[in-house]
C-alpha cells in the first residue's frame, strides 16, 4: 500500500515537473542542472558552468567580433563556381577583385595601381587590348606575392574543359591573356568589349595552391580550397566552415591596405527571415539582408539602421509579345499602355512596400543610362478604358470582360511564390478587373519558373502573358541580352533568355551598337534611345525599384555598402563601444 | 414441500419464449448504441458538426468575393469588431477566409480519403484474396511506396503538376486546380497503410468455414469478396477512413507550409499558415486562427474515430 | 529462420533497384539545377549549354541513371564542346561505392551527408528516448488508473497534442518559451541552430538548443504511443493470467511490469523498429523551423536546387534502412512472440 502511493506520487510529480521545467531551466547554475536532466539526454547534464567561448576569456584584450546573419548557406567559396549572391558578396572578405566599387558604384583600384583607360595607356584605341599594372605590395595571406601568373592561371582555369565553372563570361570573348612580367597583365579581346569594367576579374585563384591540384586531378572542381580557402587575398582569412551552422573569418595580418579593425567575423546561417529578424532584434547578429518591407519598422524600432543599396534590380512585368505564341491583345501597344495606366503602382508601393522605395520606370533606373525625361506611367483608369475602346476591345457579351473578334481579354499572369509577389498579383487582378481585363493568376516554384525553354520553364515557354520578376542588366554595366532577337528561346535555341519573345529590329540594332561603344558618352546616348523606346512601347512595365536592403546594428561603425561589391570597405568597419 | 409454490398466473414462467427475447440488433444499431456511450466521441461528433456548419453555413453570411477582396490599406489589422479575426497581408478578412478555406480543407480531406480508400481497399482485397504471386507483387509495390519518403513524393508531385494548372469551376465556386493535385498527391501517398490492414483482414477471414461453404455452393469470386468478406472487415476500414480524413487535412497543411500546396488566392486552412510564420510576433492572428481550426477539426475527427473503433470492436465490453 | 532472412534479403535487392529507378526518374521533375544555380539571374545560354555538357545533364535520363549506377569511366563524354566525345569520365558509380559529386557544391555526396548525419542522429535518438520513456510512463500510469481524473486529463491532452500539426506546436512553443519568456525577462530558449557560433559547440550549448526541437518532435509521438500502450496494457491486465497472478498474491509492480507490460510491449517494439529508419530522413519540418543543421534541411536545400546525386544518396540510404529495419522488426516479433513461426 505504502509503496503504491509513493510510486504514484513519484510518477505524477516526475511527469509534471519535467514538463514544466523543460521550458525554464537555467543552464549556468549547477543546482538547476538537475531539472534539464529529466528532459534531456542523460549524457549532457555534467556540463561545466563555464559557458563563455575560450577566446573571450583567454585573449588579454577583448576581441572585436561581428556576426552576420545569412538566410542561405553558401554552396561554395570559390568565386567562379557560384552564382549565389550570398557567396559572391562574402568574397570581399577573403578574396580580391582587381578593382571594386564604392558606395556610389564608382570603380576604385584594388590590385591594380590605377584603372586602365585610354589616357594612361591601359586601354587600346580600338578597345580590344587592356593592360593592367599591378601594385607592388600585394600578397596572398600566406605571404606569397600576387603576380600576373595568378591572373593568367585564373583565366586558364575558367576556360579549362574539365572545370564546371558557373560562367565563362566574359572570358570566352578573350583571345588571350598574357603576363609579360610579374606586374603586368595584358588582355586581348576578339572584339571591342564595352562592359569590361563591370565584368572582369571578379575574384582571383591562387596559382601556387591550385595548380598542383589541377595538374594532378585534371580539374579543380573538388579542390579543398573551394570549401576552405585558407589562402586568400582579402582583408580577412577563412578560418572554419561548419556545414549548416556558421562560417568564421579572422583578420588577415598581411593585408596590404592595413590590418582590418575587426578581429573576427562570423556568418550564421538561419533558416528564414523570421529567425533573421529575431536574431537582429535580440542583438545576436550585427548585419542582415533581404528583409520584407513590412519588417522594416520593427527593425528600426529595435535600433537597426536600414541601408538601401541599389544594385540594378527592378521588379517589373515582361509582356509576352511572341509573334506566334503571344496573346493577340498584347501585340497592340494601346493595350499595353492601358494595362500600365490601370494599375496603381504608386499605391502598391505605398501600402505593401511602406513607401520605402519608388515605382520603377525602366530597368535602368538610378543609372546614368536612363533617359532623364522618363517618369513612370500614372494611374488613370479612365484613359485606360478609352485606350482599350480605341483598340477595339469592348465588352460585347456583357460578362464584365472585354473581347474582340471572339477572343476574351483574359491574360495569364505568372510569377514565383514569394509573398510580396502573391500580394501584388491579387491587387493587380482587382484593379485590372475594373477596366474589363481579367487576370488569371498563377504562381510557380522559382526553379520551375526560371527553368529554360528546354525544361519547359514557366517564364520561358510563352505560356504566360504577363511575366513578373526582378531583373537587372549587368550592373553596373547597362548591357543585357534580354531584348535581342537572337535570344528568343525556341526548339533550335532552347537556352535563349529573351522571355518576352519580342523581336524589334530597331531595338535589336541599338543593343548591338552599344555593346561595341567603348566611348562612355556615345553609349549613354544609345541607351537613352533604348530606354525611351522600351518605356513608350511598354515592352516592360516597372513595378518597383528593388534595392538590396541591409540592416546594420548600432554596434557597427563606418559601414558603407556598395551596390556591386557590398562589403568594399569592410576593413574599416569597427565595433562602436 | 409447501415452500415450493407453483408459479402463479401472470408470472414470468407463463410468458412464451418469443416474447422473452428482445429482437436482435443490427450491426449499425449496435455500433450506434456503443458509440453513444463514449463521452469523448460524442463531444467530437458535436464539434465536427459545428465546424462543418461553420465552414459551409458561413458561406451564407459572407460572399466569396468578400473573402478574396484585397484592400492593401487595411493590411495586418488586429482582430476588431469589423474584422473579428483580423486581416491578412493584403487586407483580406481572415474570418471570411477561414470559412471558405474550411470548405476547401474539408473537401480535400474527404476526397483524399475516398481516393485512398478506393486504391487501398482494392489493392488489399486483391492481394489478400488471391495470395501467391499476385500478393507478392502487390506487396512489393506497397513496400516501395512506403519506402519512398512521403515528403519526397509530395514535393515531386507538387512540382510536377505545378507547371500548368487551370482554374476549376464547380458549383459556382472557382478555385485553383492545385486542389485536385493535392487530393491526388495525398491519396497516392497514403494508401499503402490501408492496403496492408485490408490484406491482413482478408487473409484471416478467407480461411473461415463460411467462405468455404460459399465457394462450395459456386458463389462467384466478386460476390465472395464484396458480399461476404468485405462486410466482415468493414470495421477497420471505417476507422481507418475516418482517421485518414484527419491526416489528409494535416498533410495538406504541411504541404502548404512548405509552399507547395493550393495556390492563393484560393484559401485553405493550410495555405493561410504558409506565410504567417514570418509574423509570429507581430501578427499572431495570422497563424493562430487557421492553426486552431485545424487542430480542432483533427481533434474531433480523432475522437470520433476512437469512438468508432471502440464501438465497432466486437470484444468491447462497453455495452 | 536463416533461410527466411536470406530470402527476404534477396527479395529486397530487386526492390531497391526498382526504387532507385523510380526515384531517379522522379528527381528529374524537381527542377533544373542549372536554371539559376541559386543566383538572382537566369544563367546565360552559353553557360547553360556548357554546364549541361560538362555535368552530363544533356544525356537521356536512362543514360544518366546508368552512369549514376555504374559510373561513367567506361564511357566517353564531350567536354570541350566540339561534338566529339573523347574524354573518359571519372565516376565509378553507386555499385562501386561512388555516389558522385553534388551538383551544387561539387563535394562528394558521402561527405555532404556525413557532415549532417550526426546532427540528425543526435536529435532523433534523443527524441526517441524521450518518446519511449514518457510514452511508457504515461501509458502505464493511465492504464493503471483508468478513468481517474489523471487519466482523463492525460487523455484530453494527448488527443490535443496528437491532433496538432507539428509546426503549429512549434509555433506555439516558440511563441511562449522564446518570444514571450524573453519579453517577461525570464530565461528563454533559443530557437535557431545547434549552438551559438561565438560560444562554440559545447555539450551545454547543444543541449540547450535541443530542447525545443526535441519537444516538438516527440510530443505527437508521445501522445500517440501512450494511447497505444494504454489500450494494450488495459487488454493485458484484463487477461486471465494476470488475474491468476493477482490471486496468487504477487506484488503489484511485478504483475504490471513483468507480466503485463512484457506482453503489451510486443507491438510497440515492432512499431518503433519500423519508425526508426525514417529518423534518418530527419524531421524536415522541425529542422526547417528551428534551423537545425541536419539531414532534413540538407534534403530540402538540395531538392530545391535539383541536386540529384545528393538527394538520391539520402533517399537510397533511407530505403536501405527501411528494408533492413522491416526485416529486423519481423524477426524481433517472431523472437518475442513464440506463437509466430516463419517458414
Amino acid at each position: 500500500m505504502v509503496i503504491r502511493q509513493s510510486t504514484r506520487l513519484f510518477l505524477f510529480v516526475l511527469v509534471v515537473v519535467s514538463m514544466i521545467l523543460a521550458g525554464c531551466a537555467q543552464p549556468a547554475t549547477p543546482a538547476a542542472t538537475q531539472a534539464p536532466a529529466a528532459t534531456e539526454a542523460p549524457a549532457v547534464t555534467e556540463a561545466p558552468s563555464v559557458t563563455e567561448a575560450p577566446a573571450a576569456t583567454e585573449a588579454p584584450a577583448e576581441r572585436k567580433v561581428a556576426t552576420f546573419i545569412w538566410t542561405q548557406e553558401f554552396d561554395t567559396l570559390n568565386p567562379y563556381y557560384t552564382n549565389m549572391w550570398f557567396s559572391s558578396v562574402t568574397q570581399q572578405l577573403y578574396n580580391c577583385w582587381a578593382w571594386d566599387f564604392d558606395e556610389a558604384n564608382k570603380p576604385q583600384p584594388r590590385l591594380v595601381t590605377e584603372l586602365p583607360s585610354v589616357d594612361n595607356g591601359g586601354l587600346s584605341a580600338d578597345g580590344k587590348v587592356i593592360t593592367m599594372k599591378l601594385r607592388d605590395d600585394i600578397v596572398w595571406s600566406d605571404g606569397t606575392p600576387i603576380t600576373s601568373e595568378d591572373f593568367v592561371f585564373t583565366y586558364q582555369m575558367i576556360m579549362a574543359d574539365r572545370n564546371t565553372v558557373a560562367s565563362r563570361n566574359p572570358y570566352d570573348l578573350m583571345e588571350k591573356v598574357e603576363g609579360p612580367d610579374a606586374r603586368t597583365v595584358v588582355i586581348t579581346f576578339k572584339e571591342p568589349y564595352a562592359p569590361w569594367v563591370a565584368n572582369l576579374w571578379r575574384g582571383l585563384l591562387p596559382v601556387h595552391v591550385l595548380k598542383p591540384i589541377f595538374d594532378q586531378e585534371g580539374t579543380i572542381d573538388t579542390a579543398e580550397w573551394n570549401k576552405a580557402p585558407t589562402v586568400g587575398c582579402g582583408p580577412f582569412v577563412f578560418d572554419q566552415w561548419e556545414s549548416g551552422s556558421f562560417t568564421r573569418f579572422v583578420a588577415n595580418e598581411k593585408y596590404w591596405l592595413g590590418r582590418p579593425k575587426l578581429d573576427e567575423i562570423f556568418f550564421r546561417f538561419v533558416p528564414d527571415d523570421a529567425s533573421q529578424i529575431a536574431a537582429l532584434k535580440a542583438g545576436d547578429g550585427d548585419l542582415g539582408t533581404f528583409f520584407a518591407y513590412s519588417d522594416l519598422p520593427e527593425l528600426e524600432a529595435a535600433g537597426i539602421k536600414i541601408i538601401n543599396s541599389f544594385s540594378g534590380y527592378n521588379e517589373g512585368i515582361y509582356f509576352n509579345m511572341h509573334a506566334e505564341k503571344g496573346h493577340p491583345a498584347l501585340k497592340d501597344v494601346k493595350v499595353r499602355q492601358a494595362i500600365a495606366l490601370a494599375f496603381d503602382r504608386q499605391k502598391l508601393v505605398d501600402d505593401l512596400l511602406l513607401g520605402r522605395t519608388k515605382v520603377a520606370a525602366t530597368d535602368w533606373d538610378n543609372t546614368p543610362y536612363n533617359d532623364p525625361s522618363i517618369s513612370p506611367w500614372p494611374y488613370d483608369p479612365e484613359k485606360a478604358k478609352a485606350l482599350l475602346d480605341e483598340a477595339g476591345w469592348v465588352d460585347s457579351n456583357g460578362d464584365g470582360v472585354r473581347d474582340k473578334d471572339g477572343v476574351e481579354l483574359v491574360l495569364k499572369y505568372g510569377t514565383t511564390t514569394r509573398e510580396i509577389r502573391q500580394d501584388t498579383q491579387a491587387v493587380a487582378q482587382q484593379q485590372l478587373a475594373e477596366v474589363g481585363i481579367k487576370l488569371d493568376l498563377q504562381s510557380f516554384d522559382p526553379d520551375i519558373f526560371f527553368a529554360s525553354y528546354a525544361e519547359n520553364g514557366a517564364s520561358a515557354n510563352f505560356s504566360l502573358d504577363l511575366i513578373e520578376y526582378s531583373d537587372s542588366p549587368n550592373f553596373p554595366d547597362p548591357d543585357t541580352s534580354a531584348w535581342l532577337c537572337a535570344e528568343i528561346p525556341s526548339d533550335e535555341n532552347p537556352t535563349g533568355v529573351n522571355t518576352s519573345g519580342l523581336c524589334d529590329e530597331e531595338l535589336d540594332a541599338l543593343f548591338k551598337l552599344q555593346a561595341s561603344q567603348v566611348d562612355y558618352n556615345e553609349r549613354v546616348q544609345t541607351f537613352n534611345k533604348i530606354t525611351k523606346m522600351i518605356f513608350e512601347n511598354v515592352y516592360w512595365l516597372g513595378l518597383w525599384q528593388d534595392p538590396d536592403l541591409f540592416g546594420v546594428s548600432s554596434r557597427l561603425a563606418n559601414v558603407k555598402i556598395s551596390g556591386v561589391t557590398p562589403f568594399f570597405n569592410i576593413m574599416e568597419w569597427d565595433l562602436a563601444q | 414441500m409447501e415452500s415450493i409454490a407453483p408459479p402463479s398466473k401472470g408470472s414470468i414462467a407463463n410468458l412464451s419464449p418469443d416474447v422473452l427475447e428482445t429482437p436482435p440488433l443490427s450491426l449499425g444499431q449496435l455500433t450506434w448504441r456503443r458509440f453513444r456511450r463514449h463521452k469523448m466521441a460524442n463531444f467530437g461528433a458535436i464539434m465536427l458538426i459545428l465546424l462543418v456548419l461553420y465552414a459551409f453555413g458561413g458561406a451564407f453570411v459572407f460572399s466569396e468575393a468578400y473573402a478574396n477582396k484585397t484592400e492593401t490599406g487595411a493590411r495586418l489589422q488586429a482582430p476588431s469588431r469589423e474584422h473579428p479575426f483580423g486581416t491578412d497581408t493584403v487586407g483580406r478578412d481572415i474570418l471570411a477566409r477561414t470559412i471558405y478555406g474550411g470548405q476547401i480543407s474539408i473537401l480535400i480531406g474527404l476526397t483524399a480519403m475516398l481516393v485512398e480508400l478506393v486504391i487501398g481497399v482494392t489493392v488489399g482485397a486483391i492481394s489478400g484474396f488471391f495470395g501467391g504471386l499476385i500478393d507478392s507483387l502487390l506487396m512489393r509495390i506497397t513496400e516501395a511506396v512506403i519506402v519512398i519518403p512521403q515528403i519526397f513524393l509530395l514535393l515531386v508531385m507538387a512540382k510536377y503538376f505545378a507547371a500548368s494548372i487551370p482554374n476549376i469551376t464547380i458549383l459556382g465556386r472557382t478555385f485553383s486546380g492545385s486542389v485536385v493535385v493535392i487530393i491526388l498527391v495525398i491519396g497516392v501517398t497514403t494508401w499503402p497503410y490501408l492496403a496492408r490492414i485490408v490484406r491482413s483482414q482478408f487473409l484471416s477471414i478467407k480461411e473461415n468455414d463460411f467462405i468455404l461453404a460459399a465457394r462450395a455452393t459456386g458463389t462467384s469470386t466478386s460476390e465472395i469478396i464484396f458480399r461476404h468478406i468485405l462486410p466482415n472487415s468493414i470495421a477497420p476500414i471505417i476507422v481507418s477512413g475516418t482517421l485518414s480524413v484527419a491526416s489528409a487535412i494535416t498533410l495538406e497543411a504541411y504541404i502548404s507550409f512548405l509552399g507547395l500546396g493550393v495556390r492563393p488566392p484560393t484559401a485553405t486552412w493550410g495555405n493561410m499558415l504558409e506565410g504567417a510564420y514570418n509574423y509570429i510576433e507581430t501578427a499572431w492572428w495570422l497563424w493562430f486562427f487557421p492553426g486552431a481550426l485545424i487542430a480542432l477539426i483533427v481533434l474531433s475527427i480523432n475522437f470520433v474515430g476512437d469512438g468508432l473503433r471502440d464501438a465497432l470492436d466486437p470484444h468491447s465490453r462497453a455495452i | 529462420m536463416t533461410r527466411y532472412i536470406l530470402r527476404r534479403l534477396l527479395q529486397a535487392i530487386p526492390l531497391l533497384f526498382v526504387i532507385s529507378l523510380v526515384l531517379f526518374f522522379l528527381m528529374q521533375n524537381m527542377g533544373d539545377p542549372i536554371a539559376t544555380m541559386g543566383g538572382r539571374n537566369v544563367t546565360r545560354s552559353a553557360d547553360r549549354e556548357r554546364l549541361k555538357r560538362q555535368l552530363g545533364l544533356d544525356k537521356p535520363i536512362i543514360v544518366q541513371y546508368l552512369y549514376w549506377l555504374a559510373g561513367n569511366d567506361w564511357a566517353k563524354a564531350d567536354l570541350d564542346g566540339d561534338g566529339i566525345a573523347e574524354t573518359p569520365g571519372t565516376r565509378r558509380g553507386v555499385l562501386r561505392g561512388d555516389f558522385g559529386l553534388s551538383l551544387v557544391n561539387k563535394k562528394p555526396v558521402t561527405q555532404v551527408i556525413w557532415e549532417r548525419l550526426p546532427n540528425t542522429l543526435l536529435l532523433m535518438l534523443t527524441a526517441e528516448a524521450m518518446i519511449l520513456i514518457f510514452a511508457l510512463l504515461i501509458g502505464i500510469y493511465s492504464a493503471l488508473k483508468q478513468y481517474s481524473t489523471f487519466d482523463n486529463i492525460i487523455t484530453t491532452v494527448t488527443f490535443l497534442f496528437y491532433s496538432m500539426p507539428v509546426f503549429f506546436f512549434a509555433l506555439v512553443t516558440m511563441y511562449i518559451f522564446a518570444v514571450n519568456f524573453k519579453k517577461w525577462g525570464l530565461p528563454y530558449l533559443p530557437t535557431v541552430g545547434m549552438f551559438e557560433p561565438t560560444a562554440g559547440k559545447t555539450p551545454l550549448q547543444v543541449a540547450w538548443h535541443m530542447v525545443l526541437p526535441t519537444a516538438t518532435l516527440s510530443f505527437g509521438f508521445i501522445a500517440g504511443y501512450s494511447r497505444y500502450i494504454r489500450s494494450a496494457m488495459l487488454e493485458a491486465m484484463g487477461q486471465d493470467y494476470v488475474r491468476t497472478a493477482k490471486a496468487k498474491g504477487l506484488p503489484k509492480p511485478e504483475i504490471v511490469y513483468i507480466h503485463a507490460l512484457k506482453n503489451a510491449a510486443l507491438p510497440i517494439v515492432t512499431i518503433i523498429a519500423l519508425d526508426l529508419p525514417f529518423l534518418l530522413g530527419g524531421a524536415i519540418v522541425t529542422e526547417r523551423i528551428f534551423g537545425w543543421p541536419g539531414m532534413g534541411r540538407l534534403f530540402l536545400d538540395h531538392v530545391s536546387r535539383g541536386d540529384t546525386p545528393v538527394v538520391m544518396g539520402i533517399l537510397m540510404m533511407i530505403a536501405v534502412a527501411v528494408v533492413i529495419f522491416q526485416l529486423i522488426a519481423d524477426i524481433l516479433y517472431a523472437w518475442l512472440d513464440p506463437r509466430i513461426r516463419y517458414t
